[in-house]
């Protein structure tokens, strides 16, 4: 099926003409991810009554709490330990959704469309924190819940006009609100894009090189799995932090604000 | 033709990535203690780097084909 112009390459990817996954497949992989956090997360839940965390599960999942909490601390500020349940989700997400391709065929996270669900989970919730973030300062101003919401999404969206110019530089407030718009718009296309290609790019990497070693019967593309592995690993690391900076960048204004405060009292 | 445009592309994309680490080394060598603060930062910009190749991979065939 070919389409002109632009939309071709697009809805080929979208449609998945061969190299992803089916929908039903996909559902049956993203059951297969689901479920191995659901069992790891059950087992880590065991180890947690004694005192000292013998469980291999426990220690891991606690590991790499104390890893999301560093990164979202780090990044976000002290306020970021509220984001650490979102981000945690995206990391497991992302990371097991990638390391069942060790074992199976492919992976959910190789299939453009599971990427770019998540990507648009990730730049909403994004939106709705800096929304709410105004909406919080307001009330604790003593504005009544209505007010506080509508001039809380209003002073978000103002966010996105840059810095106060004059009232002769109206138009290129506009300009840069458009601008604003857009680059808001691609964050999810930058974000779900890297995933699916790094993975799929992981994926076919591996299917060239086993039909390169196809001759002499030995599966060279294999011998890329520890490097896939890395690329679990780092290409969860990097959607979740974009994720923290994005958040970091709308409610950023929160602690400003309180140290304006401490230096004029 | 749209080969020799993806090697194009990942040449200057590799380069790139290769100052982006050499950046990143230097920095980390003087300053042992930054290593974690210079790492997080190395990598947020190869992510936007690596993109800029990602995009070319996506969109280079289908401006190929309307040709």
């Amino acid at each position: 099926m070919r389409m002109s112009g632009m939309v071709g390459p697009v809805f080929s990817l979208l449609a998945s003409g061969g190299h992803g996954p089916s929908f039903l497949g996909l559902a049956i992989y993203l059951f297969f991810v689901l479920l191995i956090i659901f069992a790891t997360m059950t087992l880590a839940k065991k180890g947690l009554s004694s005192r000292v965390f013998t469980n291999v599960f426990a220690k891991l999942y606690e590991q790499l709490y104390l890893f999301i909490e560093n990164m979202c601390v780090g990044t976000i500020g002290p306020h970021g330990r509220k984001y650490v349940p979102m981000i945690m989700t995206f990391w497991l997400a992302i990371f097991v959704g990638s390391f069942v391709a060790l074992f199976f065929p492919t992976s959910p996270t190789a299939d453009l469309s599971f990427n770019l669900g998540m990507a648009l989970i990730a730049v909403f919730y994004v939106q709705h924190e800096g929304i709410s973030t105004h909406y919080a300062e307001l009330r604790k101003q003593g504005k009544d819940p209505v007010t506080a919401g509508v001039v809380g999404f209003f002073r978000h969206i103002s966010h996105f006009s840059g810095p106060k110019l004059g009232i002769a530089l109206i138009p290129i407030t506009l300009m840069i609100f458009v601008i604003e718009i857009i680059s808001e718009m691609m964050k999810n296309v930058s974000l779900s894009l890297r995933l699916f290609g790094n993975i799929n790019g992981g994926h076919q990497a591996v299917e060239a090189m086993n039909e390169l070693g196809s001759s002499v019967y030995i599966p060279i593309g294999n011998f890329l799995l520890p490097i896939k592995l890395l690329t679990c690993v780092v290409q969860a690391m990097i959607f979740t932090l974009l994720t923290c900076v994005y958040i970091s960048l709308v409610t950023h204004h929160e602690d400003e604000h309180a140290h304006e405060a401490a230096h004029a009292h | 033709m749209l080969g020799l445009g993806l090697g194009i592309a990942a040449l200057g994309v590799g380069i790139g990535l290769g100052l982006i680490g050499m950046g990143a080394m230097n920095g980390m060598s003087r300053q042992p203690e930054a290593i974690g603060k210079l790492q997080v930062n190395m990598l947020i910009a190869l992510a936007f780097v690596e993109l800029v190749f990602l995009l070319t991979v996506f969109i280079a065939p289908g401006s190929f084909a309307g040709k």
